[in-house]
């Protein structure tokens, strides 16, 4: 993947958010086509590796309403929420940043170097401050201080207790970015660094746009529709709840699911929202 | 003196006659030499021979004993020479006075243990099926492995305990009575089956994907976390498949014969075989071998059901020696010795865990495996494997309170038998469909068959488009899709593949 250096970028006025940093990059490298308005509204968009479906579904609702507001995504390109924000966000036709763990030269594979190729396609960039450096432990915190600083308000969708996220958000707060947190489950591992920043008033309860209702509704299965209105449901419990034979059920979910109301994700199904 | 006594020696499942010529000369050092490329079992049967003679009160002639097992080029491997060894040394020695015209339409077979009684013996039913050939036949094998021998009409069966009654029988002293032919009953309504549908709680979705793998005869692929009722799942299938029919018994029973593994007592297996190898096992296990090569779990599972439990944890090797089977529905053996073919049509039921941790996707555990790590476990089960694999299903973690039930919208469970009687009739549809073709069931069609065979709907046809496009499906996909769709209107007894069959065959696509 061919990258540049940037020389100088102290001067330059799109990157001056970094200068807030008390260890501000040395040097910064970038692999995609420069320009400048990627870095007007930029909302980082910050999780654990470890998604759930929960996160999963926050973030296939949130990114897209992001998007319509011309915001760019910036997020860690990690597995898990980084990577699916990347992913959605290219998928809604927004524009995203990448701030690589690791060095702009490091050979990507597989899923990773797909990903990467499409950032690039949908004019986003990848951007990180060395240019051999292999991903270590301590590499991945120090990209957290440019995820912070390039953004100008930060919402973490998923994190546990001691958690990369939250060093993320702990920079952010020194920089006065502004904090938003997707409330969870406070019976969920991955949502106590979250619920707790709630909790200590660190961060705002971010909920997104409220959801117009929905129309569009096939008459025969609204019962199914009203089941999964509130549920993420396998269709072992559908048919349960609903008692009717199996067959039938998966034959309705099939159909609903081609159609794009539901979404199928690991056998369970769940309302695709229509915002 | 030179007698010579008929036997037979089974390579695979292929039966070749034997003949042992024993001679007994007057002059000469004594000694006892046995010849024809015997293998070292046989070898040591003079050991056994002489003192199971012995022992049952007859003397071992003391004189020079030539024993070959003719024809003199084929090896032969097993103990069951030590009967028509020590007979003939009998004859020979004038212990036992026949004349030989009789012994020409007798078939000796068993191994014999020091005080002379017979030790249960594999491949009677062989020896049986050969003397049927041969009309007037009498066959003298061990009484606990006679009763295998039953089910061959036509034949007369002398079970054996020991060489003395034996003597006494050939002789004329005191005569054996022969075993009564069993017939083969396809009545096996009585047979109940180990595990019943209506036992398992919950997983609806993975019972009715059991029940289109019987009927349509496709493989089948569970996936979910440890502990949600896989194995037992698997463990139904042989009870809702349809019954085996009289030749398909004796064909399995063929099997169980030569690799020795019907009961003593058991004369037939009736049941449809259900293995499950454990994920050690070697490729000669799985496929068949040693230098006589045995029938291995893809035979053992012919007309029955393979069970892979954890299929990512077996070696990749071994995984790949199943695609001739599953293709051909037979394997070959290539050993040195010998060029061995054994039936192997089998259902595969596999079963894998959704990461290397289970878990996950279950709704209370957490699963600590990086996606790498999840890619690299998918990956060790190879597309052309995958590709023999018509249905694929989650098995979710249940809830168990979920579970409900007492629920009172509940729908009554269906028990295997029910699902079996649904099973009939959709093969018998099928045998409809086939007859002037050399297959059996909707999963052996070819996209050839599947073309020509499986009429749609046009909105089944439109579904169907919408689906490819959705789901970036290949060609194999989409003509597994119909086939799997084929069999879920072949249930319902309707001949067109409708909109609602194709919408419940997408439930049953492939997730790696």
């Amino acid at each position: 993947m061919e990258y540049q250096k940037i020389t100088g970028w102290q001067k330059l006025p799109e990157l001056s958010q970094l200068k807030d940093l008390t260890t501000p990059p040395k040097e910064l490298y970038f692999a995609g086509q420069w320009q400048k308005e990627i870095f007007k509204n930029g909302v980082a968009v910050i999780g654990s590796r470890q998604m759930t479906e929960y996160g999963r579904r926050v973030i296939e609702k949130i990114i897209p309403q992001l998007v319509s507001q011309k915001q760019t995504i910036i997020s860690g390109f990690m597995y898990g929420v980084d990577q699916y924000a990347h992913q959605i966000c290219l998928e809604s036709g927004g524009k995203t940043i990448a701030v690589l763990g690791w060095g702009i030269n490091f050979k990507l594979e597989g899923f990773d170097l797909k990903l990467a190729e499409r950032i690039i396609k949908n004019k986003g960039l990848l951007f990180s401050e060395w240019e051999n450096q292999q991903p270590s432990h301590w590499t991945f915190p120090v990209r957290n201080r440019l995820v912070a600083a390039l953004a100008k308000k930060i919402i973490v969708i998923e994190a546990a207790e001691k958690s990369g996220s939250l060093i993320t958000v702990k920079i952010a707060a020194k920089l006065k970015r502004e904090i938003w947190a997707v409330p969870g489950p406070i019976t969920s591992r991955l949502s106590t660094g979250t619920n707790a920043l709630i909790a200590v008033g660190k961060a705002k309860i971010y909920l997104g746009n409220l959801p117009s209702p929905q129309t569009n509704l096939n008459k025969k299965s609204a019962p199914l529709i009203n089941l999964l209105e509130s549920d993420v449901l396998t269709a072992n419990e559908i048919a349960r709840k609903l008692g009717q034979p199996v067959a039938q059920i998966g034959a309705q979910l099939s159909l609903l699911t081609l159609k794009g109301q539901l979404v199928e994700k690991e056998g369970k199904y769940y309302l695709k929202n229509v915002n | 003196m030179l007698i010579k006594i008929r036997s037979i020696a089974n390579l695979g499942l292929e039966t070749i006659p034997v003949d042992i010529e024993v001679d007994v000369a007057s002059v000469g050092f004594p000694g006892f030499t046995i010849v024809g490329l015997p293998s070292k079992a046989i070898e040591e049967a003079r050991e056994r021979v002489k003192t199971a003679i012995v022992n049952s009160g007859f003397s071992f002639p003391p004189k020079k004993i030539t024993v070959n097992l003719a024809p003199a080029d084929l090896p032969k491997d097993s103990a069951a020479y030590d009967l028509p060894i020590a007979i003939g040394i009998l004859a020979a020695s004038g212990q036992l006075l026949t004349s030989s015209s009789d012994l020409q339409r007798m078939f000796f077979y068993g191994e014999l243990s020091l005080d002379g009684t017979l030790r249960p013996t594999r491949g009677i039913l062989l020896l049986a099926l050969f003397a049927q050939k041969k009309p007037g036949s009498t066959i003298f094998v061990p009484h606990p492995s006679a009763n295998e021998a039953t089910v061959v009409s036509g034949i007369k069966i002398i079970p054996i305990k020991n060489l003395g009654v034996l003597v006494n029988h050939l002789k004329d002293k005191e005569m054996i009575t022969p075993l009564n032919q069993t017939e083969i009953k396809e009545d096996i309504d009585s047979l109940l089956p180990d595990f019943d549908l209506s036992e398992i709680a919950g997983q609806e979705q993975a019972k009715r994907a059991l029940i289109i793998a019987a009927a349509g005869g496709h493989n089948l692929l569970m996936w979910g976390p440890p502990g949600t009722g896989k194995t037992m799942l698997a463990r139904t299938l042989p009870g809702i498949l349809p019954p085996l029919s009289s030749t398909e018994a004796l064909e399995v029973t063929r099997i169980y014969s030569v690799a020795g593994l019907i009961n003593p007592g058991e004369a037939i297996v009736k049941r449809r075989p259900f293995r499950a190898p454990h994920h050690g096992i070697s490729a000669a296990g799985m496929i068949g071998g040693g230098s006589h090569p045995l029938p291995g779990e893809v035979s053992l599972a012919h007309l029955g059901v393979l069970f892979l439990d954890e299929m990512p944890e077996f070696p990749r090797h071994v995984l790949e020696s199943l695609r001739q089977p599953m293709e051909d529905g037979q394997v070959e053996v290539v050993r040195v010795a010998s060029h061995i073919r054994y039936p192997a049509s089998f259902s595969l039921i596999a079963a894998i865990n959704p990461c290397p941790c289970g878990w996950l996707g279950h709704p209370r555990k957490e699963c600590r495996c990086t996606p790498r790590q999840i890619a690299r476990y998918h990956r060790r089960i190879s597309g052309p494997i995958l590709d023999r694999i018509d249905l694929c299903v989650a098995v979710a973690a249940v809830e168990v309170e979920k579970l409900a039930l007492t629920n009172p919208k509940a729908i009554p469970k269906m028990t295997s038998k029910q699902a079996k009687i649904q099973v009939i009739k959709a093969r018998a549809l099928q045998n409809k469909r086939f007859a002037n073709l050399p297959i059996y069931t909707n999963s052996q069609m070819r996209n050839k068959e599947v073309k020509k065979l499986c009429f749609l709907t046009p909105e089944a046809e439109n579904l169907l488009k919408l689906a490819v496009e959705k789901y970036d499906f290949s060609a194999r996909s989409y003509f597994r899709l119909i086939k799997v769709a084929r069999t879920i209107a072949d249930l319902e007894n309707n001949k067109k593949i409708t909109s609602i069959h194709m919408a419940e065959a997408l439930q049953y696509k492939q997730v790696l």
